[in-house]
């Protein structure tokens, strides 16, 4: 048994600090997918919180077929959707809330003069294809858990993660052409 | 690993977060005020002896020979018909008569053929001085 099954299965046994040290090493980790998602870092901060404590409420419900990972980010992308309001309904995606001078991602960009792709990708692709693209390159996740931690088929995360990267490569594109016309 | 992979990995590491001591505390402190939901346990599955199969299997046999019983001793009686004669119950029909008009004129023609027959027998007879 993995020392991650055998937290896993302390932490079932209703151990908070064996599931304290379970999600230890995925709390940053997830916090930083979060703040993609969030209008602010406080927002991000209470998804992870609540992220953890639904976790630990319903882990005998974890299914350990699955990464634990993935199960983790599946809870999280739904709490981040919790942050749409009923009353924000209309609003399309997060990005809309967000205050483009304190954007959170923005701040937290080290080297932040150099252009991030994360920050094209929130422009230029919805919500769900960023998570699945976000989950391939930067979790390094299989097509299959990403399918599962979205509640999508696998073909869904294939042909989506595929045009992720056509918008993008064409945004690279784009931008390189501009960088070069403008010497 | 293509170069759009590559850069978009650095750029999510050049994303620099971290879990504050505060929001370390709070996580901390929440998970120790919650306690995690019981796993619903199922019954488990009470082992039948094999003698329960026996008793439904003869339960079932028992139930299809009653069944037939009640079905059996519910249809009516039969009564006796006594038997009819056909033949008198049906109208004579004159076939006789019918067969001879048909078969007369074939009848005719075999008494001259047979006549014809005869005469040339007699011929001959006499002609080889029989």
């Amino acid at each position: 048994m993995t020392d991650e099954l055998k937290l896993i299965a302390a932490a079932k046994a209703g151990s908070a600090d064996a599931f304290a040290d379970l999600v230890r090493g995925y709390r940053e980790r997830l916090l930083r997918f979060l703040l993609t998602r969030s209008p602010s870092y406080a927002d991000a901060e209470d998804v992870l919180q609540d992220t953890l404590i639904n976790a630990f409420r319903y882990l005998h419900s974890y299914d350990s077929r699955w990464r634990f990972s993935t199960w983790l980010y599946r809870i999280a992308i739904r709490n981040a959707a919790k942050l749409r309001s009923p009353d924000l309904a209309d609003v399309a995606i997060v990005g809309d809330l967000r205050d483009e001078e304190n954007d959170p991602l923005q701040q937290c960009i080290v080297d932040s003069e150099s252009d991030n792709l994360w920050l094209s990708a929130r422009e230029v692709l919805n919500d769900e294809v960023y998570a699945a693209m976000w989950l391939r390159y930067a979790e390094d996740m299989s097509v299959k858990d990403i399918a599962k931690a979205l509640d999508r088929s696998t073909s869904w995360a294939k042909v989506n993660l595929m045009r992720g990267r056509r918008v993008l490569e064409t945004h690279m594109n784009d931008a390189a052409d501009k960088s070069e016309a403008y010497g | 690993m293509d170069k759009l992979a590559k850069q978009l990995r650095a750029d999510a590491e050049r994303i620099d977060v971290s879990v504050s001591d505060e929001l370390d505390r709070r996580i901390d402190a929440s998970l120790r005020a919650v306690t995690p939901e019981a796993e619903a346990r199922r019954p488990a599955p009470i082992a039948r002896p094999p003698l329960f199969w026996w008793a439904s299997t003869i339960t079932g046999i028992a139930a299809a020979i009653a069944v037939i019983a009640i079905v059996n001793l519910r249809a009516p009686e039969r009564q006796d018909i006594p038997p009819v004669d056909l033949v008198a119950t049906v109208p004579p029909i004159d076939l006789k008569a019918e067969t001879a008009m048909l078969t007369a004129p074939l009848q005719e023609e075999l008494d001259r053929l047979q006549s014809d027959l005869k005469k040339a027998e007699e011929k001959v007879k006499k002609d080889i001085g029989l």
